[in-house]
């Protein structure tokens, strides 16, 4: 009990920036601009949400599918190659090893800035650009390298008897790393899958320069509606912001149970 | 046959899983990294981009940069801002997912909703920061002066040494739940029984968490401070909406200094050679990781 | 679909491509800058104009198809820069800019060449809260002295007096040369009396606190937010942003006036210039550009963007006497443009740099002229 109210108390501290977004977005501009600030919106304001729906050619419900598509796509690569990769680094001594390992590492190095006109004259060439593809795959790029490192440590864990016992069985070195440790590694695999998703959702950078047209776009591009030169509307930014995030943490607060829900009840026991 | 059989020895079939990966890695970020160290020894700015008359000057922008007060400012920023984010984000991390860590009603739900900082762009989140530390209008120096721990508005983002601590602040935020995420599951490789002889033996909470917890959990911790540094090093967006480098240059970045140079001033070689710069620290700093990963442990 | 691109900064991302292949791929990379401009972000009215546009006109799809590659809009005092690096048409005897205002020629002129045609021009000038100066019983400022009493008579707990853009990029410049031009000193020219009273003078504003040291965060549309939310008395800014003060705040009294002067009234030419990329449609987009900036075409973009016409005849009959954007076209007998010089964008730095530092107080205005002057006697020789 008394850990569930420190957990509520840590949940209002560490919150508290995403619900001044929220009540900002019910807000005014005059009310949002007020000195000093108000805590709950005197007027409330639903012109914010309602502009949402009606901006121009942006179209809430299809980019949000956009979005989904792309980082559901990343994600699958992502997982399909750091997974494998993983096991490689973790469980073989093979001498390029650590090059390999150190350059998962570099590929994460260069700033955004750096990488996205190399990139967009590449998937130019391979006639992907202004697709969805294209943003699949520089996703995965943040992806990639991410669950590498974490997923190493996994497999890592993992102890050798039981990779032996599979081949006594009668695995081989791939049957028995389908079978036997992708389904132990689970939990990381999960926590991968998810930063990966993440990644990929929050990413602006890749899905704008990469996608032209705004019906392509991930959902991200919508924040554009709402900055400009004309100053920008707090309101209906923040609207956007709780909008677009509503669908992804019910996801994510279903999923609890899958993520993070430890090894006991896997194969290891001791 | 022989030879056959000794490229499919047993570590070598290793690089098979790896490959597909790194294949994947080297055509899509390699190429990028080469052509900008290229860059960086070239003389491209505004100038002379179309008339194709850029020349090699070698070190010329790298021995520039260091005598560019704005730049040595950046390199110092970038270090003492990575450093101080990392030791909060991953302090609060760690603490908040061994609380999790415990069995109670509320761990999983709770937990769960932490999440939802990664889920908002960085953008947004910058300049949900930003409205946040505004001196005026901005809730935070009202709450600190309804608790009477100030009397006059700070102005967070209008005074060099607080911008930083207001980046900071709000990279510390979007890292908390990263940190604390991977360190969870961390904690789920650590066997439950190791923790029961412990208890049986009569170690107490302390002695198990140095004695057992910190050991075993010393490849995600070393996995998650090196992410950590990296994504915290390159940090852009998040500078760049916040204080643009400002005021008066007291917050620039490696990052967001060579985007400056490159993009608002068109000296394209010399913002690569920043980015290389940053390149070459991050590169040490994961040859050193490597190194201290891999060493030591069973060939 | 995509009917021609326009985007003041869709031209840097051509260059960015450029250097991968040595010829000019003009590709409107738009995007790159959605990301790292957030705070100037045009295209998606700009987009939605031009669709308006379109669907006005008979035009041929085609055209505007094929030439979305090959034509530009970006900021004027860029424009120099882009010039230089040889990537625009030729316009010369192609296009007639007889009629148009000389400072907006000029900054798409080079060597007696023109390589752009304006767009549209802005200037920036001095608005205020009608209500609040009445409140404090005070008169329209016309010179600085006056400015600085006024600003202090309405500055009050929840209000400050005067609020100008000081962020440190161009459009921080933009806001501060007029201060600068108005004392006599030039962009080229600042470590001297004039200059250092210029810096001076923004300076005591900070410390009087009667302009909120905040403005170095604020852009111009947050200048304006601050505006019709009452905390600011008195702006700077241009008229881009009546349509929607007048839409967001429509209750709000406010007027516009000269920016007040020291030795001289000045204010700054802002604006967007037209180009065409070379080696492209040209003839596609010398097709367009007559289109566009017809009398009927210009009125309703310069209606759309709050710009005055860079069309002197057509500026003038462009808005009634009492019309809001009347004291701009009045104020474009003052206003001068930035450069145009291909190093603009350094000496900008300097000077932007050189204000904020006065601002912060991290530099006395004698240090800050004089570091300003060295970088910028560094660029030009």
């Amino acid at each position: 009990m008394l850990f569930s109210v420190i957990s509520v108390i840590i949940l209002c501290v560490l919150l508290f920036p995403l619900y001044w977004a929220f009540i900002t977005s019910l807000k005014t501009e005059q009310e949002i601009f007020h000195n000093p600030p108000t805590f709950y919106p005197h007027v409330l304001n639903s012109q914010s949400y309602a502009a949402q729906v009606e901006t121009g050619d942006f179209n809430m419900f299809r980019s949000f599918a956009n979005s989904f598509l792309i980082s559901v796509g990343a994600t699958v690569i992502a997982v399909l190659l750091a997974v494998p990769a993983s096991y490689g680094i973790a469980k073989y001594r093979f001498k390029a090893r650590k090059v390999m390992l150190l350059s998962f590492l570099v590929t994460q190095m260069l700033p955004v800035s750096v990488l996205l006109t190399p990139m967009f004259i590449m998937f130019k060439n391979m006639h992907v650009y202004n697709t969805w593809i294209a943003a699949v795959l520089a996703d995965a790029t943040i992806g990639i390298p991410f669950s590498v490192l974490i997923l190493k440590n996994y497999f890592a864990s993992i102890p050798k008897d039981l990779e032996e016992a599979a081949y006594l069985d009668g695995c081989n070195k791939f049957t028995a790393f389908i079978r036997i440790l992708i389904p132990i590694a689970k939990p990381g695999v999960m926590v991968c899958a998810i930063f990966s998703f993440l990644y990929a959702w929050g990413d602006l950078a890749y899905g704008m320069t990469f996608i032209l047209d705004q019906e392509k776009r991930p959902i991200t591009a919508g924040i554009f509606n709402f900055m400009g030169q004309y100053g920008t509307k707090w309101s209906y930014l923040t609207a956007f912001a709780v909008v677009t995030i509503i669908p992804v943490a019910l996801i994510f607060i279903f999923m609890q149970k899958y993520i993070v829900s430890g090894m006991t009840s896997g194969a290891v026991k001791g | 046959m022989n030879r056959i059989k000794k490229i499919f020895r047993y570590d070598n079939v290793g690089m098979l899983f790896v490959l597909p990966a790194f294949l994947y890695m080297l055509i899509f970020v390699g190429y990028p990294i080469v052509r900008n160290i290229i860059l960086s020894f070239q003389d491209v700015d505004a100038g002379n981009l179309v008339r194709g008359t850029k020349n090699f000057i070698m070190f010329a922008n790298y021995s520039e940069l260091f005598k560019d007060g704005v730049f040595r400012t950046s390199l110092w920023n970038t270090l003492r801002y990575t450093v101080l984010c990392l030791v909060f984000q991953f302090i609060i991390g760690f603490i908040l997912a061994l609380f999790f860590n415990q069995r109670f009603t509320l761990a999983k739900p709770v937990r769960g909703i932490l999440l939802v900082p990664w889920m908002i762009p960085v953008t947004v989140t910058a300049l949900m920061f930003k409205l946040l530390f505004a001196t005026d209008i901005g809730v935070i120096n009202y709450i600190l002066r309804s608790l009477h721990i100030i009397s006059k508005n700070i102005e967070w983002l209008t005074t060099p040494g607080s911008a930083m601590f207001a980046l900071i602040c709000a990279n510390v935020w979007i890292g908390i739940p990263f940190n604390m995420i991977l360190i969870s599951t961390g904690l789920t490789t650590i066997p439950k029984e190791l923790y029961e002889s412990a208890s049986i033996d009569g170690a107490n909470k302390v002695q198990t968490f140095f004695h057992i917890t910190l050991p075993l959990l010393k490849p995600t911790i070393e996995s998650v401070l090196i992410l950590g540094f990296i994504y915290t090093f390159k940090v852009y967006d998040l500078v760049y909406v916040m204080t643009s480098g400002g005021p008066v240059n007291s917050t620039h970045m490696l990052s967001t200094y060579s985007y400056k140079l490159s993009f608002e001033m068109f000296k394209y070689s010399k913002g690569s050679a920043v980015a290389n710069v940053l390149l070459v620290i991050l590169l040490i700093v994961g040859i050193f990781y490597i190194k201290v990963t891999t060493d030591g442990e069973e060939d | 679909m995509n009917a021609i691109r326009f985007d003041r900064k869709s031209i840097r991302n051509q260059l960015v491509t450029a250097f991968v292949f040595t010829s000019i791929i003009p590709i409107l990379l738009v995007n790159i800058i959605y990301y790292y401009n957030t705070s100037k972000l045009v295209q998606q009215n700009v987009e939605g104009m031009t669709k308006a546009n379109l669907e006005q006109t008979k035009v041929s799809l085609d055209v505007w198809l094929d030439s979305y590659e090959d034509i530009a809009i970006l900021d004027s005092p860029g424009h120099a820069s882009y010039m230089e690096m040889g990537i625009f048409e030729d316009l010369t005897g192609k296009f007639d800019v007889d009629n148009y205002y000389e400072g907006t020629v000029n900054s798409c002129t080079v060597d007696g060449k023109l390589y752009g045609v304006p767009f549209g021009v802005n200037c920036l000038a001095l608005y205020y809260n009608e209500d609040m100066l009445k409140d404090a019983g005070c008169e329209v400022p016309t010179t600085w002295d006056e400015l600085k009493t006024t600003a202090k008579a309405l500055t009050t707990d929840s209000v400050t007096g005067l609020a100008l853009c000081s962020v440190q990029n161009e459009e921080g410049t933009f806001n501060f040369v007029p201060w600068l031009w108005s004392t006599g000193a030039t962009s080229y020219d600042i470590n001297n009396e004039n200059g250092i009273r210029a810096l001076t003078f923004i300076q005591d504003l900070v410390n009087e606190g009667v302009m909120s040291k905040e403005c170095i965060n604020w852009t111009q549309g947050d200048v304006m937010n601050q505006f019709i939310s009452g905390n600011v008395a008195m702006m700077e800014n241009g008229p881009w942003q009546i349509p929607t003060m007048q839409s967001e705040a429509p209750d709000l009294n406010w007027k516009v006036t000269l920016i007040p002067k020291d030795s001289q009234y000045s204010s700054v030419l802002g604006g967007e210039n037209y180009a065409v990329i070379n080696g492209g449609n040209v003839e596609g987009a010398l097709d367009f550009l007559t289109y566009a900036t017809s009398e009927e075409k210009v009125k309703f973009l310069m209606d759309k963007f709050g710009y005055i016409s860079a069309d002197k005849t057509i500026a003038e009959n462009q808005f009634e006497a009492d019309s809001p954007y009347a004291p701009f076209v009045e104020e474009l007998n003052y206003a001068m443009p930035r450069g145009p010089l291909a190093e603009w964008p350094s000496v900008s730095d300097a000077i932007s740099l050189a204000f904020n530092q006065v601002i912060t107080g991290t530099a006395t205005p004698e240090d800050a002229a004089a570091e300003a002057q060295a970088t910028i006697d560094g660029i030009v020789k």
